[in-house]
């Protein structure tokens, strides 16, 4: 299905709306600009009339499982909209700022070209939300596994407020269909890539030269322990982050480095883990996720020995996790699950390390002494690291907070600059 | 590899007390093979200690290493040169990914008599020619994946005088088609020759409610059978409990329950499962399942939920001599069916979920076999 200018249509008018694409596009950007506040009005609406329970047979029939209309909604609030304007903008963002000889304001880009990922249900429509926040008209390909809740959303997005039509396009169309693909990257004045690195690559050769690109890929996070506030308690939070996430997020810890050298302090660190690990592990429902987290580290184990790396390794063997520790220092991805890799990594070598994977690094949890953790957050955030936080959260949200060390809103806009 | 040879050229087909010493024979000679000609499999028995003079009793079948269906979408292992292989087939990669397994012509020896055994067993044979109903995808050149070939091989239980497909390949691409299934159905009803539908259970879930949907009834001609192959791949959510499914077809096709012949299989295991008239899938000959605790991976005893290990000694190409799915069951004895198959039998209650896993991790996706969603 295609979503073009507020109607539904099917999949064989593609070819008929990208040629018309242009003149819809020039004709919406030549008309009165989208006001911030009516975007806001209309999405505040609509998430008052989700709680009332207006949409629920369509939430039943779309909302992903593992979401729950409690974490949606507040999302949908005009608070949250405001406040989220106001942390990456600043103040009054839309307002003339004199400056000597000019003054400046920020513009919509124009169009934007979202390639939203399958990975996170829903965040198709917060990307284009995204980008009607900043005013700008949205290009939106939906990922393959969207089977309908980005073209519902949409739909009654435009239903709240008609003005909204022209500045919404949505495209049912495989990543496969390069001529497609490039047609509307060529209509964009940035594009926005959600993805691997594979889906970015792909992105990037796609992109006109003039054109912004704008790139969300996938990241890596790790936890730093250099010592303890409160030991149970701090590895308690960091086990059910482990299990919890299943360490599929960007966020989510993969490997936890230890400020020191010595082996045998290792070692011991993983055994107080482990018993952690396993008490997180044990809350898990049903029998499928312990049998995930067995089948995944004992395939990851099987190809460390074909590929003859279990050399030096001590694997920690737990019901439903495991805690590996590695004789190297690399941070890498782990076998998921709640199968943890150990590395150690005394705070002198964290930062040449860490620098080998920049562009991947997102959050450390960070573990350590009060009297330490000015300097080591110092070290941390020079190496490249976007979000540091204690033990337990690094996958909790927080308001005002960056994304992979950006704000989002800022890089949807234009300076311009009048001479007065 | 004669000892191979002597447990599927058998003419009991479910008598496992009797195929012990010679399963256990094929799997030292299979297990010696690979280690012989497979490096990593080498490595993986030197990590775990094993060798094969440790298989002395059928208990003893627990201690092969196992490598599950995700390891063989991550890495493709080979035991000979692909110049070797009768052919190469992969796994149907519902979710982006999927196995490479080789096939060795000893192998294919091997499959024959199992087929035709089992094939007689369970009234699959019939000399009385058939239409063929194929509610999977046409076969091309393109495709390699086994459900494909398994169901193309599943037409000759009878000589078959017309094959239709659900799937065709339209614009390099797979296109379902029930309608003209539905219609083809009905021409069919009129025909003196029986009709053979294969395919998936989802595809003939959905194309019967489409032709109840349309009041659409036909009564296939005697003796036309149904065989459901592969399991429900991405429509388990709408998976239906059988008696649901059986009603349906004998009220909208007019095939008796007792028509309906259930098979299983993996590429990776490619043993040839048939349910029992009542619906089990009891143990043969060829295979033996050891189900596993989901946490420590230790067998278990007859009865308990766990992780399913599925053994057979059928393939030299690819070392699936031990290979674990990502399906969690259990067995149960064969006396408690009541069908008089002896051996036990094995309840799949479904996958532990690994396709679903979302992921924004960096790398994970290729990791749980995925491929990249973009």
């Amino acid at each position: 299905m295609i979503f073009a200018n507020g109607t539904l249509l099917p999949d064989s008018e593609r070819a008929a709306v990208i040629q018309g694409l242009a003149a819809g596009i020039n004709a919406a950007r030549m008309a009165p600009p989208l006001r911030v506040e009516t975007v806001i009005a209309a999405v505040d609406a609509l998430g008052k009339r989700l709680a009332a329970g207006e949409f629920d047979s369509l939430l039943t029939q779309f909302l992903p499982t593992g979401i729950t209309l409690e974490e949606l909604l507040p999302l949908l609030s005009r608070e949250t909209l405001e406040a989220k304007l106001t942390a990456e903008l600043g103040p009054d963002p839309f307002g003339a700022r004199a400056f000597p000889k000019t003054t400046a304001r920020l513009l919509p880009l124009g169009t934007l070209f979202h390639v939203a990922p399958g990975n996170m249900p829903g965040l198709p429509v917060y990307t284009v939300l995204e980008g009607l926040l900043t005013g700008n008209i949205n290009l939106l390909k939906l990922p393959r596994e969207d089977k309908g809740l980005s073209l519902a959303a949409l739909n009654i997005l435009v239903e709240q407020e008609p003005q909204l039509a022209p500045y919404l396009y949505a495209f049912d169309l495989p990543s496969s269909d390069q001529e497609s693909m490039a047609a509307l990257a060529a209509l964009a004045d940035g594009v926005v890539t959600w993805g691997g690195e594979e889906a970015i690559r792909a992105m990037r050769s796609m992109t006109p030269a003039g054109c912004k690109l704008i790139e969300w890929g996938h990241r890596l996070s790790f936890a730093y322990v250099a010592g303890f506030e409160e030991k149970a308690a701090e590895l308690a939070a960091l086990a059910d982050h482990i299990v919890e996430t299943g360490q599929r997020l960007c966020s989510s810890c993969q490997v936890v480095f230890l400020d020191t050298q010595d082996r045998q302090q290792a070692e011991a660190f993983c055994r107080d883990l482990l018993p952690y690990l396993e008490r997180a592990a044990a809350r898990r429902p049903g029998p499928g996720a312990g049998a995930q987290a067995t089948l995944s580290g004992h395939t990851a184990l099987l190809e460390r020995i074909v590929e003859g790396r279990v050399q030096g390794e001590v694997l920690f063997r737990g019901r439903g996790c495991s805690v590996l520790l590695r004789p190297d220092q690399e941070l890498e991805l782990s076998p998921l699950e709640g199968n943890v890799l150990v590395k150690c990594l005394p705070r002198s070598k964290l930062l040449p390390t860490l620098r080998r994977q920049r562009g991947r690094l997102q959050t450390a949890g960070l573990l350590c002494a009060p009297r330490d953790r000015e300097e080591l957050t110092a070290l941390l955030a020079r190496a490249g690291v976007t979000r540091i936080t204690r033990a337990g959260s690094l996958s909790a949200a927080f308001p005002g907070e960056g994304h992979d060390g950006e704000y989002p809103l800022r890089r949807y806009l234009r300076v311009v600059d009048v001479e007065t | 590899m004669l000892s191979r040879q002597r447990l599927f050229w058998t003419a009991h087909p479910y008598d496992l007390l009797r195929s012990e010493e010679k399963f256990l024979q094929a799997c030292r000679d299979n297990a010696a093979y690979h280690i012989k000609h497979c490096p990593g499999y080498a490595a993986v028995c030197a990590h775990f200690g094993f060798s094969p003079d440790q298989l002395r009793t059928p208990e003893d079948l627990a201690r092969l290493p196992v490598l599950p269906t995700l390891f063989f979408k991550r890495k493709a292992l080979f035991s000979m040169p692909q110049w070797r292989m009768a052919m190469k087939v992969t796994s149907s990669g519902t979710s982006g990914k999927y196995s490479r397994i080789g096939f060795d012509w000893g192998c294919i020896l091997a499959e024959a008599p199992m087929v035709v055994a089992l094939g007689f067993r369970h009234h699959l044979v019939s000399p009385k020619p058939a239409h063929c109903v194929i509610l999977g995808y046409r076969p091309h050149r393109s495709n390699h994946t086994g459900v494909t070939r398994t169901m193309f091989g599943l037409t000759h239980f009878s000589p078959p005088l017309s094959r239709t497909y659900a799937l065709e390949l339209v614009d390099g691409a797979y296109v379902p088609d029930l309608d003209r299934i539905a219609a083809a159905l009905q021409k069919l009803e009129a025909s003196p020759f029986p009709t053979r539908i294969i395919g998936f259970p989802s595809y003939l879930w959905f194309g019967l409610g489409r032709m109840e949907e349309l009041g659409l009834r036909v009564k296939l001609p005697r003796g036309s059978r149904i065989i459901l192959a592969g399991g429900w791949k991405q429509h388990a959510a709408q998976e239906v409990d059988k008696a649901t499914l059986y009603a349906l077809a004998e009220k909208v096709l007019g095939i008796p329950e007792g028509n309906v012949n259930e098979l299983f299989g993996a590429v990776e295991h490619p043993i040839f499962y048939n349910a029992c008239e009542r619906h089990h899938f009891h143990i043969p000959v060829y295979g033996r399942v050891i189900i596993r605790d989901p946490e420590s991976l230790e067998p278990l005893p007859m009865g308990r939920v766990g992780l399913v290990n599925l053994i057979s000694p059928l393939m030299t190409a690819t070392p699936t001599l031990s290979v674990m799915t990502d399906d969690l069951g259990y067995l149960t004895p064969g006396e408690a069916c009541g069908c008089g198959i002896q051996s036990p039998y094995l309840t799949i209650l479904g996958r532990v979920g690994m396709a679903d896993i979302q992921t924004c991790a960096a790398g994970a996706a290729e990791l749980l076999g995925k491929g990249e969603a973009f």
